[in-house]
């Protein structure tokens, strides 16, 4: 078990390692630097620009001093917002992201498994068609149009949240809500096909032909195999929720770092585009890090390979 | 006894001819369906698909044809006409004419029918008292809207209030507004967020006065002139959406063919190559997609600058990934197969067994993964266009278009509703038939 931990946790620097080096050098890859379009006419004013972050030096050492500064957890200094550092504005937008994402992450799980089991159990049936048009409208509407609908009904009309920020707890409903909806959608979906799935199997009747009682049969024997695919899910989906969409924190007013990654891209604020694409991947490779180790503890069938 | 003593002894009528009925008894009656016939036939008895199917082909004829008629052109502006809602709430002035007060105090006239009629000339402005004078068909029309900017140097106050003492809190009783909304609770405190809201977008801002009455019956009347209304530019909202239409379908359907071009020629090629290549051509998938594609949008907008082109160059990069990959899996089941060795035999080279055998078998597959691309890639544009790194002015995309519609959702909802019914639609109609088109065409994959 260790040992497959240690291998794990070995693959998963050498990505971050992957992916940081690809991020460096597309980025260095882009023509023109991000002073060349400031109206600095002076190329003295330029050089020692560049001698500050770093950018006259040749190429590899830059790569280096790149690597060593992350390793120590330094990412530099951002390039539009004058005297911050990546670290700082990582720091002050990802409590509100992390927060919308633990609560929609466990809307989804809870909300979701539930669901998806209901379906399956009522398979044809009225709820199950309901349920799986419902799930369809989820995964099809962009989440631009849910979270302005949302303001619209409850704050516009019913005047029940504020329409914008999270001053309160309230504010936090839309943002949670509106988040969870698509993977909502997507975990209903991929638990009722998997506990279909798993209750088709030969041990499930032979657990009824014990005379098990049907409580036990779902919760012991068939929901331990049929959670397996969300497992799975679950891993990337935390990730993506808690690094913040763009979206639903633009709508409702929310200062998170999915708006953050989003602006910078816009403002092509280079030091910060880069902290912000290695801080995402760190989190997601320790999220299917973990999930993987679950994994493992859950389905004693799968081999520490 | 022998066989020829056994036909004599056969009554007469066995040895009349058959009749033409009876030789068509074992006739195969229908033709025996190809594989296409078949998906088909299952496809039409699904309603859902079909009617999906149509849906999606009035669409697109729509996005084509409707701009060649349409009056207006997507960038055709008129400020005078900005913000026109498709439904009016509109003052009747007399038997013809009724009156919209525009965003801008002045007044639009209206006719019985929901024409417009122009704007009415003012008769003066009255800048000190907030007043605006209008003659309509020998009526006096006045507008007053002081009760709004008066508000709003309420809220200056109250903002400045709140940044000197740093408490996000204010208190109702500090501004008219506010007290005439609460209507005396004037203990009340409410946060500035609030206190904007309220005086944005909960109060009325003008009052209308006709000969001395105030007006206050409001009729609802369509908008002839523009069924889904106007913009913040006064640019028609329905062409505008047409042409979204347009963009949208351009990107889903561009990435069906790349899809269809890279994914497949791409996944063929690494499946039946196997060992090293494969390994080779696939760890390239990997890294290829896990980079996100507002980066690559980015960066091709960097050197093509932003537009439709950025986006479909970036849709090129990364959408048949997918598609590779599923073919390759194809590829490695269906290779070890009889019919593949049979060609390799009889001398077949690499191309014609992918193109000939490979490919042909596997068009179940490729066909519903490529369906189910296409509302993914107008998803993908909406929302590259909704951040701000897609379709740019005067061009409209839905993205662009709920965008613009973001920043006044409260006061004109409708210009958000039409575009987002409009993405909905669409992207769920592409969904149901690519549901329908795996059922019919790809049973194996149904969940």
């Amino acid at each position: 078990m260790l040992r497959y931990i240690l291998k794990r946790v070995v693959s998963a620097i050498i990505t971050i390692w992957f992916i940081m080096t690809l991020t460096f050098f597309l980025m260095k890859a882009i023509p023109g630097d991000p002073f060349s379009s400031e109206k600095m006419a002076d190329p003295v004013i330029i050089e020692n620009m560049k001698a500050k972050y770093g950018l006259d030096r040749p190429l590899p050492e830059q790569y280096f001093k790149y690597l060593s500064d992350y390793a120590q957890g330094d990412f530099g200094i951002s390039f539009m917002k004058k005297g911050l550092t990546t670290n700082d504005i990582i720091s002050s937008g990802f409590p509100y992201s992390l927060t919308i994402g633990i609560w929609a992450s466990a809307i989804v799980l809870v909300v979701g498994v539930f669901f998806g089991i209901v379906a399956a159990l009522r398979q044809n049936r009225f709820v199950d068609r309901l349920l799986m048009l419902l799930s369809t409208l989820g995964a099809t509407i962009p989440s631009f149009v849910f979270a302005t609908g949302f303001l619209f009904v409850f704050s516009k009309i019913m005047g029940l949240v504020p329409s914008y920020g999270v001053n309160n707890w309230k504010g936090y409903i839309g943002p949670v809500i509106v988040s969870a909806l698509f993977s909502l959608a997507y975990v209903v979906r991929l638990m009722r096909t998997s506990t279909l799935d798993v209750l088709n199997q030969d041990y499930i009747r032979t657990a009824r032909a014990k005379g098990l009682p049907e409580w036990k049969v779902l919760g012991k024997h068939a929901m331990r195999n049929a959670i397996l695919p969300v497992v799975t899910y679950i891993g990337p989906m935390f990730a993506a929720l808690i690094t913040g969409s763009f979206v639903v924190e633009k709508v409702f007013g929310i200062p998170g770092i999915g708006n953050l990654f989003t602006t910078s891209i816009l403002n092509r604020d280079y030091t910060l585009i880069m902290g912000i694409t290695v801080f995402f991947s760190v989190i997601l490779v320790i999220c299917i890090l973990i999930v993987d180790i679950l994994y493992v503890l859950i389905d004693p069938r799968i081999k520490y390979q | 006894m022998t066989n020829e003593n056994k036909l004599k002894t056969l009554p007469d009528q066995m040895w009349e001819p058959l009749g033409q009925e009876e030789k068509d008894a074992e006739k195969i009656e229908r033709p025996s369906l190809t594989f296409f016939q078949d998906g088909w036939r299952r496809l039409k008895a699904n309603k859902i698909a079909v009617i999906s199917m149509f849906t999606i082909l009035v669409i697109t004829l729509g996005a084509v044809v409707i701009p060649w008629f349409w009056p207006y052109s997507y960038k055709q502006q008129d400020l005078n006409l900005a913000n026109l809602p498709a439904v009016m709430k509109v003052y009747p002035v007399d038997g013809e004419n009724s009156i919209y007060v525009t965003p801008q105090y002045t007044l639009m006239v209206v006719g019985p029918k929901g024409e417009l009629k122009g704007l009415a000339d003012a008769v003066r402005k009255d800048m000190a008292q907030k007043k605006n004078y209008f003659d309509i068909n020998g009526k006096s029309v006045v507008v007053d809207y002081s009760f709004y900017s008066d508000g709003l140097k309420e809220y200056k106050k109250l903002e400045k209030s709140v940044k000197k003492s740093g408490n996000d809190m204010v208190k109702v009783k500090k501004a008219d507004y506010l007290k005439a909304y609460f209507e005396g609770t004037d203990t009340k405190e409410v946060s500035l967020s609030e206190a904007w809201d309220i005086l944005e977008n909960r109060l009325a801002r003008t009052q209308v006065t006709c000969d001395g009455q105030v007006l206050t019956d409001q009729v609802r009347v369509k908008n002839r002139a523009y069924v889904l209304g106007t913009d913040g530019l006064g640019r028609d909202l329905f062409i505008r959406i047409v042409y979204g239409a347009r963009i949208s379908l351009l990107v889903g359907f561009f990435a069906a063919f790349i899809n269809f071009v890279v994914g497949v020629f791409y996944g063929a090629v690494a499946g039946y190559a196997g060992g090293r290549t494969d390994n080779i051509m696939m760890r390239i998938v990997d890294v290829l997609d896990s980079i996100p594609m507002t980066l690559y949008v980015i960066l091709i907008m960097v050197v093509v600058g932003p537009g439709i082109l950025s986006i479909i160059l970036a849709l090129g990069l990364t959408f048949w990934v997918k598609m590779a990959r599923i073919v390759r899996g194809q590829v490695l089941t269906l290779k070890q197969q009889e019919f593949v060795k049979a060609a390799i035999v009889t001398g077949a080279d690499t191309k014609r067994i992918i193109t000939k055998h490979l490919i042909p078998n596997m068009m179940g597959p490729i066909m519903v993964n490529i369906a189910m691309q296409i509302p993914s890639a107008i998803f993908n544009e909406a929302f590259l266009s909704f951040v701000g790194l897609g379709i740019s002015a005067p061009m409209a995309s839905w993205g662009t278009l709920c965008n613009d519609a973001l920043a006044g959702i409260y006061v004109y909802p409708y210009q958000m509703v039409f575009p987002a019914i409009a993405i909905s639609v669409t992207i769920l109609t592409f969904n149901l038939f690519s549901d329908g088109l795996r059922d019919a065409f790809d049973p194996k994959q149904r969940k």
